[in-house]
């Protein structure tokens, strides 16, 4: 679609509105506190009941096999404690992004949340959309201020044009130091649907469907009043299946992050490298796995996510 | 001359911790539990070997080896101390009878968004008389507040780390 833009200016309004937000939330002096201590990795840690947050994500991808590769992802979204075990959240999910020469072969290749789009493969193409509409609930089992250990479960169904998905997750988290050493654990399970070209229906395409299954792991030490630091591991694998059977994917990434916790306010960033561990499956694409590391669909060198949350 | 860490307390509404919660001073918490006794600091420096006698006997780490006491004119102790919150750590004070149960016990400094309600009357009512015998225990003799668990935790620690510490150094 932008064969004809060359010059790929970055998406400055979407941008725009994420840092507004941020800093929105930044300058408010009487404001600041918690919770999401992680970049990837969840917690136990819920709202308690009645509390309410504004949080916003913004989640950068960059680099592929070669070439260009950019991806903004963005997450506005509204949290609320229905009870001290519970807590549920409604957002919205949008992204743009832009590729020249990025996939196997040296071909044009567009990301994952943009896969439905027929590009060439010399195009210097940018895009950008509205991904879907997310629910989510969390429901905590077990605490770790109380019973050692906590565990929580995950759910979150997200509806948008030609994107369904309902990730699951099954969350442990484990303190020491009196609570400043955090570690956490999730498993997730995520069946998800794209509206794709497909011949073999009359319409020329239909919906199809893989499943995400991943393992990530955190650990993050509170060394100051308000600070915390530490590290994040994930690793994620796709099927084209709902079962672990015909994957495509496997990725490993590893990198550091830092949190700031006050009293209404908190921001968190995490920086992810892929590492090289990367395997061969049954149904991997030729061409997508490059010395150890996998770029096929969400997977690249790098990412960056910044959240940051109001509470109120 | 060393400088008493504790000294911070009577400015600390008015510094660069903009939502800092300075309930009382040393000596406001000292009149409330103690009113009307004079205190005089009684400050005591645990031994390595105390300091694992407490840990052993509590199950909770002793942060500071240096006790923050005062021996108030009528017989009691007031102790200032302090326990991890979610992001700072909260100042509560603990005042013990004579025969070292608990009298009462006040918060000093509180700072996060949540979990103030470790400051309601009521909550903090049921440590009175508590010795070191006592279990104190989240949820088994002291009552958890919903939504403040992290906070709730931590003073109840602390206060049976305050009683080991009169059981096994003040006594």
């Amino acid at each position: 679609m932008s064969n004809k833009n060359r010059h790929m200016p970055l998406p400055s309004r979407l941008l725009g509105c994420q840092i507004l937000l941020v800093l929105g939330c930044g300058l408010n002096a009487t404001a600041f506190a918690e919770e999401s201590q992680f970049g990837y990795v969840y917690t136990t840690d819920l709202l308690p009941k009645g509390a309410k947050e504004i949080e916003q994500w913004l989640t950068w991808r960059n680099k592929k096999i070669a070439g260009v590769y950019d991806q903004l992802e963005g997450r506005t979204e509204f949290e609320y404690g229905v009870s001290d075990r519970l807590q549920v959240a409604l957002y919205a999910n949008y992204a743009w992004a832009r590729a020249y020469h990025n996939g196997p072969n040296g071909a044009t290749t567009p990301p994952e949340q943009f896969a439905d789009k027929n590009v060439n493969a010399d195009a210097h193409w940018s895009g950008k959309r509205f991904v879907g509409v997310s629910g989510e609930a969390i429901y905590r089992v077990l605490s770790p201020y109380t019973d050692g250990v906590g565990l929580a479960f995950y759910v979150e169904p997200t509806v948008g044009p030609s994107f369904r998905e309902l990730e699951t997750k099954i969350i442990l988290q484990k303190n020491f130091l009196d609570d400043r050493l955090t570690t956490a654990f999730n498993f997730t399970y995520a069946p998800e649907w794209r509206y794709l070209d497909d011949d073999s229906t009359p319409s020329g395409r239909s919906w199809q469907h893989e499943t995400d299954i991943n393992f990530n792991a955190a650990l993050s030490y509170r060394f100051a009043p308000n600070w915390s630091a530490g590290f994040e591991f994930v690793n994620e694998h796709e099927y084209n299946s709902y079962l672990f059977k015909n994957q495509s994917n496997s990725g490993y990434f590893f990198g550091p992050t830092i949190h700031y916790g006050g009293k209404n306010f908190f921001i968190t960033a995490t920086f992810l490298e892929q590492l090289p561990w990367a395997k061969a499956h049954s149904d991997t694409v030729e061409g997508s796995l490059i010395g150890g590391r996998v770029f096929d669909n969400d997977f690249e060198r790098y990412r960056l996510r910044v959240k940051a949350g109001y509470y109120f | 001359m060393k400088l008493n860490q504790w000294a911070w307390l009577p400015v600390a509404a008015i510094s660069t911790s903009v939502y800092a919660t300075t309930y009382f001073t040393t000596e406001e918490a000292q009149q409330a539990i103690f009113p009307g006794e004079k205190l005089a600091p009684a400050f005591v420096t645990l031994t390595n070997q105390q300091a694992k006698k407490i840990e052993d006997a509590t199950d909770v780490n002793v942060r500071h080896k240096d006790i923050k006491v005062w021996k108030a004119s009528g017989g009691g102790w007031f102790i200032l101390d302090e326990v991890v919150g979610k992001h700072e750590f909260i100042t509560y004070a603990v005042g013990l009878n004579p025969d070292g149960s608990v009298k009462q016990i006040e918060i000093v400094d509180y700072r996060e968004s949540y979990g103030y309600e470790v400051r309601n009357p009521d909550w903090r009512k049921q440590f009175t008389g508590k010795t070191s015998a006592a279990p104190l225990k989240l949820e088994q003799d002291i009552h958890n507040i919903s939504g403040a668990t992290l906070s709730a935790r931590h003073v109840t620690d602390g206060v049976k780390r305050v009683l080991a510490t009169y059981a096994i150094a003040l006594k």
